[in-house]
Parts: structure tokens; sequence; C-alpha cells
């Protein structure tokens, strides 16, 4: 019971390297029908070096880049219709109307999964969430409920494409940043022992949230012995531990997950 | 096992706090838990390390550079150890003895920028409000969101920058926006969810009382609530001020006293309902919001005991009102060079002298655009029984123009400007109105800094020229200062961590932790270890 079925969702600061520059005006971008159209151009030509969800292969990852300057439409565009010199990216003949089709799948699949239509059932994907056999809840937290040592994840739908969950779930070390989710074991000289998540540290001062969710403000001068993991808390047995419905099942209610949900913005009666 | 059992121990004693309505009732002490202290506004507490005789040995403890900060003005909260900053649509839990960060929670999606003034606490959440109204509540201990409602379209010229003020179950929120027209308002939302319990308008629709007072532009008439208000609690009132008619400089469009603009308004609690007013500047031209503390104390006036509320405000006069019935008892001159008006009369309301209205070729007039003083807190010491108030000697220019009113141009109707004058904290007897001392400071007349005063007979405060100061409470002689070079525009608090107390407050990019000094002591580096 060392550190249990803890399920830290490992949200890399990568999540960042997909992140789009939505400035582009073309009305394809953001159109639902263009968006569809587009995802049936992805699967006939790009799955195989790209993946089927953009997550990678023979080529690049589309949504975990690891460039980090910002992705942009009309860069996607020409990268389609030219291909990349000196790479196995080919140029297209895709008329311009189709191409920009792919480009608002491809915007919509390395945005926020909240913008996608996710397949799965979110309500069973919930019961999975909260229930034992996944055990999410006992580290994370949904709009106050559940756990506090793992990332809050009310708006993990809203923040991160579906790609970077799903990662996040199935190999939850993979590219971790892990100063601020450390697993952490503390001895005081006093002979206490905190075990949790090291939110900070340095050679001065180290603040943890353990595994009951309550903080800790060390001063170093206090602390006898401090271990620290080398990967995440959170198991990394989902493959396994959940089977094939109920990890999409699981990925469709996290990309549901919106901290400020459409429509839900108030007119006030200001007359 | 023993391992197990102990964490368990230390795991239980943690879980137990927390800040209770009861809590924040009774003001501060280790902790500082509402914006201002305490609900009757005093800023005052009751921490004693620090004291005239050895506030000579203050030191810096600590920074925590706010990321993108460019102007802080929000008085931060401490409670059990972990200080709660804020930025604009950011909160910040540091670790109050370090200057740590613990957690971070910024909202990307919001909507706009402007200032931020503070947080709320109650229970285990965290309350603040973002540039486009919404309240958000986060976990105190991870930061984790719990909800985030909107109060207000920002589409209607609203925004928001006040700390909330939670009382009872309830989270007090304000309004901002009035320099481009908006319409003011004050709700009580739901501190379990969110959820709007009331709200009352501080400028009338048509047809409602004091809608006569307006010949036009009520509908986006201002009044914005953008400071939080203080709470009385034997009597269930809050107490909050409004902010000035739009278009700021141009009267002509809005003929009439612009009821309830530039005013003090003492609400129930319960349901919002109006108890009573008082407008300080009717039919204001001169962007005097009424947005400084209504302090809550009781006290003899005139030979008779008198629950007043005391209020420094921006149009130059220091204004006594009885907080029951809000009967004007007294308005003095704070500033020495007041100009508009030649006194307050009995019925407490302004003498005007003709002739001080903006013009399209500009107007001088005393004080300033930026007011006698402004929304920087004041702090009310009852062992001095002084009140300490940042103000500011100062004359501006005041211009008025055609143009056509169009609301959320941000079209003020004119403009004003500036020039030379002097911040002075001065030190001020409420009962008699007179000045026990004052501390002149060299500047440019920028810089806007609160005080906070203790036990320990202290009162701080920054400077205009960016230097955190401690002076003697009782005579306003300087015991330290420190060179913090940069615009300060926030109030300080005092708070105590293991039996130290500290003073921290906010310049325009960082939060500085002081106290008192102690020499370093060697640190021997625990054992550290990567494992699997």
């Amino acid at each position: 019971m060392r550190f249990g079925a803890f399920f830290l969702i490992a949200l890399p600061i990568a999540a960042q390297h997909g992140r789009y520059v939505s400035e582009s005006q073309h009305p394809a971008i953001g159109d639902p029908k263009a968006i569809a159209a587009g995802a049936k151009l992805y699967a006939l030509s790009c799955p195989g070096c790209h993946g089927p969800d953009g997550s990678g292969g023979r080529g690049p990852n589309l949504v975990k880049r690891s460039l980090w300057h910002p992705l942009r439409d009309e860069a996607i565009f020409s990268a389609i219709r030219n291909g990349v010199p000196g790479t196995d990216m080919p140029p297209t003949k895709l008329p311009e109307d189709q191409t920009w089709n792919l480009v608002a799948f491809l915007h919509a699949l390395i945005g926020p999964a909240s913008e996608n239509n996710v397949p799965g059932d979110a309500a069973s994907g919930e019961q999975v969430f909260w229930g034992n056999k996944a055990g999410c809840s006992n580290c994370h937290s949904i709009r106050g409920k559940g756990g506090r040592m793992g990332p809050d994840l009310t708006n993990i739908g809203g923040s991160s494409p579906l790609a970077v969950i799903k990662e996040s779930v199935l190999e939850p070390s993979k590219d971790l940043m892990f100063l601020g989710n450390e697993g952490a074991t503390v001895t005081l000289k006093s002979g206490k022992i905190v075990k949790g998540v090291a939110r900070n540290r340095d050679n001065y001062s180290l603040q943890m949230i353990d595994e009951g969710g309550e903080l800790h403000l060390l001063s170093m001068a206090d602390v006898n012995e401090l271990k620290i993991l080398d990967h995440s808390l959170m198991p990394g047995d989902y493959r396994q531990r959940l089977s094939q419905d109920e990890l999409r099942d699981l990925l469709a209610y996290l990309s549901r997950q919106v901290a400020r949900p459409k429509g839900t913005i108030r007119k006030a009666n200001n007359s | 096992m023993t391992r197990f059992a102990l964490t368990v121990l230390f795991v239980s004693a943690c879980a137990s706090a927390q800040v209770s309505f009861e809590d924040i009732s009774k003001g501060p002490s280790e902790d500082w838990l509402t914006y201002a202290g305490s609900y009757p506004g005093w800023r005052y507490s009751p921490l004693r390390q620090i004291t005239p005789s050895n506030a000579k040995l203050m030191s810096a403890k600590w920074v925590y550079r706010v990321p993108d900060a460019r102007g802080l003005r929000m008085s931060p909260l401490v409670y059990k150890g972990v200080m709660y900053a804020t930025n604009t649509n950011a909160v910040y839990a540091i670790d109050a003895r370090s200057g740590r960060l613990v957690w971070q929670y910024r909202d990307v999606r919001a909507k706009g920028g402007g200032v931020n003034r503070g947080a709320a606490i109650l229970g285990d959440r965290v309350y603040f409000t973002s540039s486009d109204n919404y309240l958000t509540a986060l976990d105190r201990r991870s930061g984790a969101l719990i909800f985030s409602r909107q109060f207000a379209d920002v589409e209607k010229g609203t925004t928001s920058t006040s700390a909330p003020l939670i009382v009872k179950d309830k989270v007090i929120v304000g309004s901002a926006g009035g320099d481009s027209g908006m319409r003011g308002f004050i709700a009580a939302l739901s501190a379990a969810n969110g959820d709007e319990i009331w709200r009352t308008w501080t400028v009338p629709a048509k047809g409602e009382p004091g809608s006569e007072t307006w010949s036009g532009f009520a509908e986006w008439g201002g009044g914005a609530t953008w400071l939080s208000g203080t709470f009385d609690r034997e009597t269930n009132t809050l107490y909050w001020t409004t902010g000035n008619p739009w278009p700021d400089f141009a009267g002509a469009p809005r003929l009439g006293d612009n009821l309830y603009t530039c005013s003090l308004l003492a609400l129930d609690l319960d349901t919002g309902k109006w108890k009573w007013h008082f407008q300080f500047t009717p039919h204001d031209t001169h962007d005097w919001d009424a947005q400084s503390w209504p302090i809550l104390l009781d006290m003899e006036f005139r030979g008779r005991m008198r629950k007043v509320v005391l209020h420094a405000n921006r149009n130059g006069f220091f204004y006594v009102l009885d907080r029951i019935t809000g009967e004007f008892l007294r308005g003095t001159q704070l500033i020495d060079k007041v100009t508009w008006a030649s006194g307050i009369d009995d019925k407490g309301r302004p003498v005007l002298i003709p002739g001080k209205d903006p013009t399209p070729e500009g107007n001088w007039v005393c004080p300033s655009v930026k007011g006698a003083t402004n929304w920087m807190g004041q702090s009310y010491n009852p062992m001095t029984g002084l009140l300490y108030v940042l103000t500011l000697e100062q004359c501006g220019m005041y211009n008025s123009s055609s143009q056509e009113p169009v609301p959320m141009k941000n079209f003020a109707g004119g403009g004003a400007t500036e020039e030379g004058g002097q911040v002075l904290l001065r030190a001020i007897d409420p009962k008699t109105a007179k000045r026990a001392w004052e501390y002149p400071m060299t500047g440019a007349g920028r810089m806007w800094t609160g005080t906070v005063s203790t036990a320990g007979g202290v009162v701080f405060t920054g400077d205009d020229d960016g230097q955190m100061l401690a002076l003697d409470a009782k005579t306003g002689k300087l015991l330290w200062h420190f060179n913090m070079s940069e615009t300060l525009t926030a109030s300080p608090i005092t708070y105590a961590v293991d039996g130290k107390q500290y003073v921290a407050i906010a310049s325009a990019t960082a939060i500085f932790s002081f106290g008192l000094f102690e020499p370093a002591e060697p640190l021997t580096p625990p054992k550290v270890t990567l494992g699997k």
C-alpha cells in the first residue's frame, strides 16, 4: 500500500507544445462540416505516418510537438500542399478547399478535447473515474470532489487535447516535468513521516501536499531525509487495468470536463 | 506501522483547520482573513512583537515575484502560514515563511485585464473574481477549482476588481467599469455554489425612487462598487461605497444629484435591502468616487456614545455619520486646500463654490482627480485612538468635452490632469477631526499605499518614493525604511507564523515580507535520495 492505487495524471508542461495560435480567419476553422470532411481526408491518407489520433508513428506527433513555437493554420496548410522538403512528408494535390478542411480537422485535433466530439460514453466514463477499479478520484479532483494530491482535472477537457490526456493516462511518467509533481517521502527530525507530492522545494524549504490532501510547509532544517521518486506517483498500468471500452469512456468523460462550459454565460439584466 | 500511525496523526491534526465566519469576526491574529483584516475595516492587528523600540531591526525576509505583474494593488490574506495573493485573473498560494510558491491558479480564459485587489477565504475555499465577472472558488490546499460562476455580463460594461467580502454564507461582490458607462450593483452570492442570493443596483431604474435625480443616462450611470465594504455584525448591516456618475466630467447630460453615485450605502446582509444612504458628492463632475473605507467605530461624539462610520472622502472632506440611521454628524476638511466647496452644511451637503465644473479650456480645482485620498486602506488603532489616512495635497485641471457620450467607448466626457502635490500620512483623532501628527513624503504624488497598524504601536505604510516605512503610531516618528524601488499601490498586512511577526506588502511586481532580523543559522542539507 506504499503509494497504493494513486492515479496521478502527469499533466505535462509539454501540453503547451501543441498550442495553436487561433489567428486564422479562414471560414473552415471551427466549422463542424469542414472538420468532419477533414477527418475523412485525414483517415484516408495520414494515419500511416501520424497515427489515427495524430499521436505520431513514423511521422511526428501532431498534437504534442517538440518545438515550443505555436502552430499557425497557414503553416499547416503550406506543409500539406507543398510537403516538407528533406523529409518523407510529400506534397499533396488536394484542392485548396479540401486542404483547408484538413487544416480545420488538425486545428480541432490539437485544440482542447472539449471542442471535439470525443467518442465514448461519458456517463460510463464518469463511473470509471469515481470507481475503485481506476481509483482516479483518490488523487484527482473535479469541481471540489476527490483527492487533492494529484492535479485538478476540472478543466482538463477545456485545456488539453485528447492525445495529451490519453498519453497522461497511459504513460504518466513520459515527458513528465517532475518539479511540482515529485512523489516524495519526508522523514522529519522529530520522527514524523510525510508522504505525498512535493509541490515546491529548494535547499531550504519544502511545500508538500500529503496523501490526505493536507499541506505541509516544512523547513529543510527540520528534515532528516527526503526521498524523491524518479517517476510519477500515478500507476502506469491503466492499459491493463481498464478494458478498451472503459478507457475510451474515461477519456470521453475527461474530455468533457470544462471550467466554463459553453452556454453558461450569464446575461445579467443590466437595464 | 509506527511510521504509518505517526503519519495519520499528523494528517489528522492538519485536517481540522477551516476558516469560519467566527474566525473572520474575531479580526486579525496570526492570520489575516479578510481584505481589511476585520469586518469594521480597521486594518489593525493585535500583534506586538515589532515595536517602536525594535522596528529598526526589521529586514526583508523574502520576495515573491508575481508573474506578469505590472501594478499590483492587492492586499493578501494569510491563513495557517499560507499567503493568498492575487493578480489579474490569478491567485497565488505562497509559503508565508519562505515566500515559496505552493500553488497557482491562472484563469487564461478570462476576458479583459484591469487590476485585482485580493481574495477572500471561508472553510477550505479561497474565492476571487475575474476581470470578466466570474466568482471562482478554489481549494485552499491544492488550488483545485471548485466552481467558477459568472455574476455579470462584461459586455454591459461591468468588470470586477475588488476583493470579495465573505459574511456568514455569502460572498459579497461589487462591480467596476464606471468610467466608461455601466450600471453599478452589489450582489450576494452563495459561498456554496455561487448562486445569486440578492442583487442591489446602485443607480435606480426608470420610475424607481431616485430616478428623478437623473435627467438622462441613468441606465449607464455608473455608481460602480469597485472596493469591498465593511460589516456591522450587531445590526447585520453592510456598508458599501459607490463610484462616480457617468460620463465622469460631463454633467449636462445627467442633470440632478445622480443618486446613488458617490455615496455610502447601508444594506441588510440577508436581503440586500436599503437601510439608508448618504451621498457625499451630489452630481459629481470631478470623478470623485466615494471609494475609501467606511470604518465602523463606537466612539464618544459631542458628549454621548455613538455608533459611527468614518469616511475620508476623495472630495477632500472627512465625514462622521451615525451608522444606524445614516444621520450626518460632522464634515471637516481632510486636506488643506479644497477649492470646489467652502464646507459641508448641516445636512451633509457640500456648500458649492460656483464655477468649478470642468470647462472646455480647463478649470483648476483642488483636490485633483486622484482625490484627497482614495481606495488604499486606512487604519484605525484602538490603542492610540487615531485613524491613519494617506492623503494627497494636489490640484488639477479638469476639462469638459462636447462629444456625444457613447457607453463603453471609454468616454469620460472630458479629462483631467494633475501636477505637483504631496502625499502625507495623517493621523487623525476621529473624535475631534484634528490631526495628531503627519508624515510628509517625498515623491511625485503618484503612489497610493494603504496602512496597517498594530498593538505593538507601529504603523506600516509605503512612501511616495517606493519605500516601505515603519512609523511610531503615537508620534509619527520614522522608525525604519526599506527601498523597494517600485511604484507602490497596495496596502500592507501583518501576520505571524511560528511566533514570528511579519509585515507584507505588494510592490508593482512583487510581494515583500519583512520581520525582525535574525542571524542566519547554519543549515545542514538533509539526505536527499532519488529512488524508484
